[in-house]
C-alpha cells in the first residue's frame, strides 16, 4: 500500500462517528486548557489521560493528540485578551495581540491567529504525511547502537537548547534517567532502588510524576499570580481588512515554514519557533516600528509557527520515537500506556492506528478553526471563571489521573512530592524538560545501550565502528560543545528557557 | 544557574545542588551493590552507576559554580512568597495529602466532597451555594462520569460511598 492509500484508510477510520467525536472532545478540552492561564499543554494533556483509559488505542490517541494541538490554539485567546499566555508558546503573541485588543481589534487578532494556526497545522500535517514514511523506512535499518546514539542526540538537543545553563540541563537529564531506573531491571529482572517498597517495583509512574511537576506545581505557582482583568474589545469582527490580509498572508507563510523546520529538531521547544518567526517578521518589515504597537504580522507569524511546530514535532516521535518536548513526551507516555512504542516499527505493526491518528490531525485542525472563529466569544467568557474553581478542578483531575492508572494511592503521594519539587524548580528557574525527557527515554536508552554491549561482548568500540552511530555521537558531542560555548543566540536561549 | 540573581536566588540554587547530591551519592553507593557486569555484558548496576557518578560530579560542579557566582547587589527578589500565599499553598498540599490518605477508606465521593470544599475555602471562595454545587459536581458527578460511563475504577470506600 502506498502512502496515499494508507492515508485514505486512516481518514476513513478518523471519520467514523466515534473517532470524530473523540477528536471534537479533544479539541474542546484542549482549547479549554489553552484558555486557562497557568495550565500548560503538558499538564493539561497528562491530567486528561484518565479520560481515555477505557477507549480503544486509536480513539485514545486521536483524543489526546487533539487535546495537544487544541491547547496550542487556545493559548492565544488569553494572550490577546488578558496579556497572559495560556501556554508558553503564546508568549510572543501577547506583544502585538494585546495591543490590537486595546485598540478594539481583538476579534481581528484572534481571527488571524486562528487562520494562521490552521494554515500552519495543515501544512505541517501534509509534510508529515510526505516525510514520515520514508524516514521511518530509514529508521528501520537502525540497530540498537544507532537507536542509543539517536536518543542521546535527542536528549543532548533538549538539554543544550532547553535551558539557561548547560550544566543544570545535563544534571536534570541525568536525574530523569536515574529515576527511570527505579523498579525491576527489564533485562535481568533484578529490583533497583525500590527501598523495599512494593509499589516501586513497577517504577515511578510517568503520569504521576508529570502531573506533579506540571499540574500541581502550576497550581501552586498560580496561587501567587496576580489576577488580570479581561480587556473589553470588539470580538464581533473577526476577519481582517484587505490591508491587514495583505500584510498577514506572507507572515503566515513564513511563520509556517519556520515552525515546521524547527519542529523537526528535538529540544527546540514551542517558544523558539514563535520567537524566531516574530523576530524575522520584524527584521524584514519596512515599518518595524509598528511591531509592539499592534502589528497584525506580529500575531499571524508566531501563531502559524506555533501550530506548524506542534504538528511537525510529531514527526520525530512517530518515526524515531524521540519526543521533542515535555508535551510530546506525555503523548509518548500515552502511546506506551496503550501498549504501543512510538517509532519506525509502529508504521509496520500498527499502520491502521498511525494513519488514523495522522488523518485526525487534518480533521482536528478543521474542527479547531470552526471552534475558534464563531465561538471565540464563548472562550473569552471562560476567562471570567473564578480562579479558585479552576485550580480545584485541575487538582481534582490530577488526583484521578495519578490514582486511576494503577489504582494505587502511592501514586498520589508521588504526584504530591513531585508537585512540591516542581514548584521549587520553577521558583529558581531550574529546567524541567530535560528531567521529563530523561524519565521517558531512560528505559529505551538503557535497553539500547545494554543490547549494543551484549552484541559486542562488552566492547564499546561498537559505537565508533558503525558509521551512522559514529555520526550521531559526533552530532551529540557538537550539540553539547556548542551549548557550552553558548553558540545559539542569547535571545533564542532565553526564549527557550521561558 | 542563571548568571545573576538575588542572594535568596543563589541560596535556592545551593539548596537544590545539595538536594541533588543527596540523591546521586546514595544512588552511587547503592548501585555498587548491583552487579556492574555479568556473563552477558553490562549488569543491572552498570547504567545506574554511571548515571549516579556523572550526576554527582555535575551537581558538585554546579554547586561550586553557584557558590562562586556573585549575587546581584540591589536585586532583592525573595524566593519565599508572602504569608497568605504560603499558607494557601501549604493548605493545598495538606488537603492533597489528606485526600490521598482518605481516598480508599472513605471512597472517592466522600473524600472529594470534603477535598473540594476544603480547597475552595483555602483558595478564597466564599459563596456557599457555588461551593456546594462544585463539590457535588466534582464528587458525585465526576464519579458517575468516570465510573459508569468511562469505566475508570475509582474507590468506593468502606461505607459504600
Amino acid at each position: 500500500m502506498d502512502t496515499l492509500q494508507h492515508l485514505m484508510v486512516g481518514l476513513t477510520a478518523a471519520l467514523s462517528l466515534q473517532n470524530l467525536t473523540f477528536a471534537l472532545i479533544g479539541c474542546v478540552l484542549g482549547t479549554l486548557i489553552g484558555v486557562l492561564p497557568g495550565l500548560g499543554p503538558a499538564a493539561g494533556t497528562a491530567i486528561l489521560i484518565p479520560l481515555t483509559f477505557k477507549l480503544d488505542p486509536t480513539g485514545a490517541l486521536i483524543m489526546l493528540s487533539a487535546i495537544y494541538y487544541g491547547a496550542m490554539y487556545g493559548g492565544t485567546i488569553t494572550s490577546v485578551l488578558i496579556n497572559v499566555p495560556g501556554e508558553a508558546a503564546s508568549v510572543v503573541t501577547c506583544i502585538d495581540g494585546y495591543q490590537m485588543a486595546k485598540q478594539g481589534r481583538g476579534g481581528t487578532a484572534l481571527g488571524i491567529a486562528a487562520i494562521g494556526s490552521f494554515v500552519g497545522g495543515i501544512f505541517a500535517t501534509i509534510a508529515l504525511v510526505v516525510v514520515a514514511p520514508p524516514l521511518a523506512q530509514v529508521a528501520l535499518k537502525f540497530g540498537p547502537p544507532e537507536f542509543f546514539a539517536l536518543m542521546l542526540v535527542g536528549l543532548c538537543l533538549i538539554t543544550g537548547l532547553g535551558g539557561r545553563s548547560l550544566v543544570s540541563g545535563l544534571v536534570m537529564a541525568v536525574l530523569g534517567l536515574l529515576i527511570a531506573m527505579i523498579g525491576i531491571d527489564p533485562v535481568r529482572g533484578a529490583p533497583r532502588f525500590t527501598l523495599g517498597i512494593p509499589s516501586l517495583y513497577d517504577g515511578l509512574g510517568f503520569i504521576p510524576v508529570v502531573m506533579g511537576l506540571f499540574g500541581v506545581a502550576e497550581i501552586l505557582l498560580a496561587i501567587q499570580q496576580p489576577r488580570r482583568q479581561v480587556i473589553k474589545t470588539n470580538l464581533a469582527s473577526l476577519m481582517p481588512s484587505r490591508e491587514e490580509w495583505r500584510r498577514a498572508i506572507g507572515a503566515i507563510g513564513r511563520g509556517t515554514g519556520i515552525g515546521f523546520f524547527l519542529g523537526l529538531i528535538p529540544g527546540v521547544g514551542a517558544i523558539i519557533p514563535t520567537f524566531v518567526a516574530y523576530v524575522f517578521e520584524k527584521r524584514i518589515s519596512k515599518t518595524p516600528e509598528r511591531f509592539g504597537q499592534g502589528a497584525i504580522e506580529g500575531v499571524a507569524a508566531p501563531e502559524s509557527a506555533n501550530n506548524a511546530y506542534a504538528n511537525a514535532a510529531m514527526i520525530p516521535l512517530l518515526t524515531l520515537g524521540i519526543p521533542s518536548s515535555p508535551t510530546i513526551a506525555v503523548l509518548m507516555g500515552a502511546f506506551i500506556i496503550n501498549g504501543l512504542t512510538p517509532g519506525p516499527f509502529l508504521f509496520q505493526e500498527r499502520p491502521d492506528l498511525v494513519w488514523a491518528v495522522i488523518a485526525s490531525f487534518f480533521l482536528g485542525n478543521i474542527l479547531l478553526l470552526v471552534l475558534n472563529l464563531p465561538f471565540v466569544g464563548l472562550w473569552a467568557r471562560i476567562l471570567h471563571l473564578p480562579y479558585p474553581y479552576v485550580c480545584t478542578g485541575t487538582l481534582l483531575f490530577c488526583v484521578i489521573g495519578a490514582y486511576s492508572l494503577q489504582q494505587n494511592v502511592f501514586d498520589i503521594y508521588v504526584m504530591i512530592a513531585c508537585g512540591i519539587i516542581g514548584y521549587g524548580m520553577r521558583r529558581i528557574d531550574m529546567p524541567i524538560a530535560p528531567l521529563v525527557l530523561g524519565l521517558i527515554l531512560g528505559p529505551f536508552i538503557e535497553k539500547s545501550l545494554r543490547t549494543s554491549l551484549e552484541m559486542s561482548a562488552g566492547d564499546f568500540s561498537i559505537f565508533f565502528t558503525r558509521p551512522l552511530c559514529l555520526v550521531l555521537l559526533v552530532l551529540a558531542a557538537v550539540v553539547l560543545v556548542a551549548s557550552a560555548l553558548r553558540l545559539p543566540p542569547r535571545e533564542v536561549r532565553e526564549a527557550s528557557a521561558g | 544557574m542563571p548568571v545573576s540573581g538575588s542572594k535568596a536566588f543563589k541560596l535556592g540554587w545551593q539548596i537544590a545542588c545539595l538536594c541533588l547530591l543527596s540523591i546521586f551519592l546514595p544512588a552511587l553507593v547503592t548501585s555498587l551493590g548491583y552487579s556492574l557486569t555479568d556473563a552477558l555484558g553490562p549488569g543491572p548496576g552498570f547504567f545506574p552507576f554511571w548515571l549516579s557518578l556523572i550526576g554527582a560530579v555535575l551537581a558538585a560542579a554546579m554547586l561550586v559554580q553557584v557558590t562562586l557566582a556573585k549575587a546581584d547587589e540591589g536585586v532583592d527578589i525573595g524566593l519565599a512568597p508572602n504569608r497568605r500565599v504560603m499558607l494557601q499553598g501549604l493548605g493545598v498540599i495538606i488537603a492533597l495529602t489528606a485526600a490521598a490518605a482518605l481516598f480508599e477508606p472513605l471512597g472517592y465521593r466522600l473524600t472529594m466532597l470534603l477535598f473540594i470544599v476544603g480547597v475552595l475555602f483555602i483558595l478564597g471562595a466564599r459563596s456557599p451555594i457555588a461551593i456546594a454545587l462544585t463539590a457535588l459536581a466534582g464528587s458525585f458527578g465526576v464519579f458517575h462520569v468516570f465510573y459508569h460511563w468511562l469505566k475508570v475504577p475509582l474507590p468506593i470506600g468502606e461505607i459504600g460511598m
